[in-house]
């Protein structure tokens, strides 16, 4: 055994302690869903008003799917992909088509109902329903189907160089919604259903008017729960030698083949599990309650949607893609009845004051912004403009703006915990070497 | 037996024969130059050698491995590491990182055991941190391991690549260049440190070098390139005196020539 292979068994640490280690972030990710669900789902039975703020929480959750797993392409391998939400699209179309066919075929209406876990809002049935297991098992079939695709998508566009991969991804969520486009319609009760071949039920998925009648099915509980082990998966391998890897890929790609790296590999490995969390991500979104399943929701705009989330939290940074999913979509609510933002602006500059490099310059942008943006409100209320419809300029203009104050988005490749004040506390793998001085403390000199 | 034997490789980029021919035999842990005006394709050689380009033609042997044909990340594996002649760190990566991501072909880490960090994981990524920080160490740069590639002074970035290199555990070092832009003192050092390597690590070095300073003090052989063609080949003391080398260098400045590659 060479000395490498010898050391490695040397340093690692006993069975027990590993194991329990490895998953123990999957536990709590578990026990937050749950206690997370079990809370909203209170205090909606004791005050009906609440289902908009479950809401907001569902929708931002399936956007930090996104935009996390999104970060995995555009920011860990440095790719650029643009048709993400042709993938949540399959997924999407997938689930619905597991849970809405196989709900006929495989179980009695008569006793098939969601359970506890998959309900969002209070209602009657049973603690756990036939209809839990079954929407797990098209979440996973929504992301292994999108990740099959990814698979055939990425693998001989990721081996040419440069921006193919772009074109190559937008011109495949324009094709999956075109196809989806010209499917035939849903197949209303079991009866029909029954006519018809079980391999030509995916074909009746109602066209460019929608797939009508998916039951809702995503609750607090999955989408947290796949969120947060969307989040535990891109964290892990983040810091991961696999990882870092992949990293390297996009800071330069020669330098990382040449030091080893099997680059295409490795970029199809991310392009690929990316494609699996928005697979995921569609089959919650495709089971929400008031949400009509249908094509053109999930085309170019959507992918754009969640390009601006990764490029505005920071390539390559999993809690900025987290902080900027909850921004974006959250934003579009919030335009609807606009408030005054003077006090985003308050806190937005004891942040700046905390974290930033160039606290002066951060500070000024900030007061310029806040200044600008409540100019742009007034205007608006006076002009009676409804800004919700002008999203797209609003996301147009930020995006600009990122690029002109920082480039790298908010956060760059860094975590919010590894900026300003807590770079000390951070902990930095640095292990004294055997034989050698001990190193400066962690970080170096800072 | 000798350890790289490489033989009549050639390559051109549309009507530039930008090598031609080229031979080359390096014993293990020897210390070899090549030199040669610039654009005279050097940095092309490099790029030969380790899979950067295929060869038009030609054969490369690395202790009786055929290596023409192979992509990059196998020759590496297969024993030989590289510096670039435009410094390719991973700029916004840690000291340490930029290391530990050579270690990466030594690691066995699949998608499975890096996200549920499995017990061989730990290890190996304690492990891969330990023989980094060795690294580091000898290059005097374990001080700055917390620091961002890009923060480095010039000589201290130059320094990391070679250390970068050596952390894929070569058997053949080629170096592009490594005294570009360092001052005096700094060229010193990296004498030193060059011909420390070769005993320290195992390993043979092949070096692109403008200064001659330092080629002709470090060097046992020397290859002399100019349009692609090799015109000299010989020990230093031969090379200086060679009236084609002469001829080609003529009118050039042969010390501290910076060119882009
Ligand atoms: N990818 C390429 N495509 C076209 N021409 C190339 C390519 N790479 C190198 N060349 C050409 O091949 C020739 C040799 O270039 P090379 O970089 O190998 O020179 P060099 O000896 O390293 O010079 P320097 O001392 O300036 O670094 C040059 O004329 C260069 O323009
Ligand atoms: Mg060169």
């Amino acid at each position: 055994m060479d000395p490498f292979r010898r050391r490695t068994l040397e340093l690692s640490p006993s069975r027990l302690v590993a194991a329990a280690r490895s998953v123990l972030p999957f536990i709590a990710v578990l026990g937050v869903a749950l206690g997370v669900h079990a809370l909203l789902y209170r205090w909606q039975i004791d005050d009906g008003g609440v289902f908009f703020y479950s809401k907001i929480l569902m929708d931002i959750g399936i956007s930090i799917i996104l935009a996390v797993s999104l970060t995995m392409v555009n920011g860990f391998t440095g790719q650029f992909s643009i048709g993400h939400a042709g993938f949540m699209a399959v997924g999407a179309y997938t689930g619905g088509v597991v849970t809405y066919y196989g709900a006929m075929k495989l179980f009695d209406p008569a006793n098939f109902a969601a359970g506890y876990l998959s309900r969002s809002l209070p209602m009657d049935g049973p603690l756990f329903g036939a209809a839990d297991g079954l929407f797990l098992a098209a979440c996973l079939a929504a992301g292994l189907l999108a990740a099959g695709l990814g698979y055939l998508v990425g693998l001989p566009s990721l081996r040419l160089r440069g921006d193919y991969l772009a074109i190559v991804t937008l011109g495949f969520g324009e094709i999956v919604r075109v196809i989806i486009e010209r499917s035939r319609n849903v197949l209303p009760d079991a009866e029909a259903a029954a006519k018809v071949p079980a391999a030509a039920l995916p074909l009746h998925v109602g066209g460019a008017s929608g797939f009508t009648g998916l039951q809702p099915f995503t609750s607090p509980f999955w989408v947290i729960l796949l969120a947060g082990l969307t989040v535990v998966f891109a964290w892990r391998l983040k810091y991961s030698s696999l990882g870092r890897a992949m990293i390297s890929i996009r800071e330069d790609e020669i330098a990382s083949q040449s030091m080893g790296v099997h680059v295409t590999r490795l970029k199809v490995m991310a392009f690929v599990v990316a494609a699996f969390f928005a697979g995921v991500a569609g089959c919650l979104y495709a089971h929400q309650t008031g949400i009509q399943l249908t094509p053109k929701d999930l085309a170019f705009q959507k992918s754009f949607d969640i390009v601006i989330m990764v490029v505005l939290g920071g390539m390559g940074s999993i809690s900025g893609a987290v902080l900027a999913a909850a921004f974006v979509t959250a934003l579009p609510e919030w335009l609807r009845e606009p408030t005054s933002v003077w006090m985003y602006g308050l806190i937005a500059l004891c942040v700046v004051a905390v974290f930033a490099d160039r606290r002066l310059r951060a500070a000024l942008w900030v007061v310029g912004l806040t200044a600008g943006a409540e100019l742009l409100l007034t205007v608006a209320r006076r002009a009676g403009i409804e800004l919700s419809q002008y999203r797209m300029i609003i996301y147009a203009l930020m995006l600009i703006l990122v690029m002109i104050i920082r480039p790298q988005g908010l956060l760059g490749l860094n975590e919010v915990w590894e900026i300003g004040p807590f770079r000390r506390l951070r902990r930095t793998p640095v292990a004294p070497a055997r034989g050698a001085a001990a190193p400066a403390g962690p970080g170096g000199s800072p | 037996m000798s350890l790289l034997t490489v033989e009549g490789v050639s390559i051109s980029f549309g009507g530039l024969k930008a090598v031609q021919d080229f031979r080359l035999s390096l014993e293990p842990n020897s210390l070899c130059g090549l030199i040669g005006p610039n654009g005279a394709g050097k940095t092309t050689a490099f790029n030969l050698l380790t899979g950067v380009y295929r060869p038009d033609r030609g054969r490369i042997t690395l202790g009786g491995r055929n290596l023409a044909g192979l992509r990059p990340h196998q020759i590496t594996a297969a024993g030989v590491a590289r510096t670039f002649q435009n410094i390719r760190l991973f700029p916004d990566l840690s000291v340490l990182d930029n290391v530990k991501i050579a270690g990466h072909l030594r690691s066995d880490a699949g998608l499975f055991g890096s996200i549920f960090r499995a017990r061989r994981q730990r290890g190996e990524e304690r492990a891969m941190t330990e023989r980094a920080m060795e690294l580091l160490a000898i290059f005097n740069l374990d001080g700055r391991a917390g620091e961002q590639a890009r923060s480095l002074p010039y000589g201290d970035q130059r320094r990391l690549e070679i250390a970068r290199a050596l952390a894929t555990e070569p058997r053949l070092l080629l170096l592009d260049e490594p005294a570009a832009g360092m001052n005096p003192q700094e060229k010193k050092g990296l004498r030193e440190l060059i011909r420390g390597l070769i005993r320290r690590f195992d390993v043979a070095v092949l070096l692109i070098e403008h200064d001659m300073g330092v080629v002709m003090d470090l060097c046992q052989r020397i290859t002399v390139l100019d349009h692609g063609v090799i015109i000299a080949e010989g020990p230093p003391a031969a090379i200086q005196k060679d009236p084609k080398v002469i001829a080609a260098y003529l009118g050039k400045p042969a010390e501290g020539e910076k060119g882009e590659g």
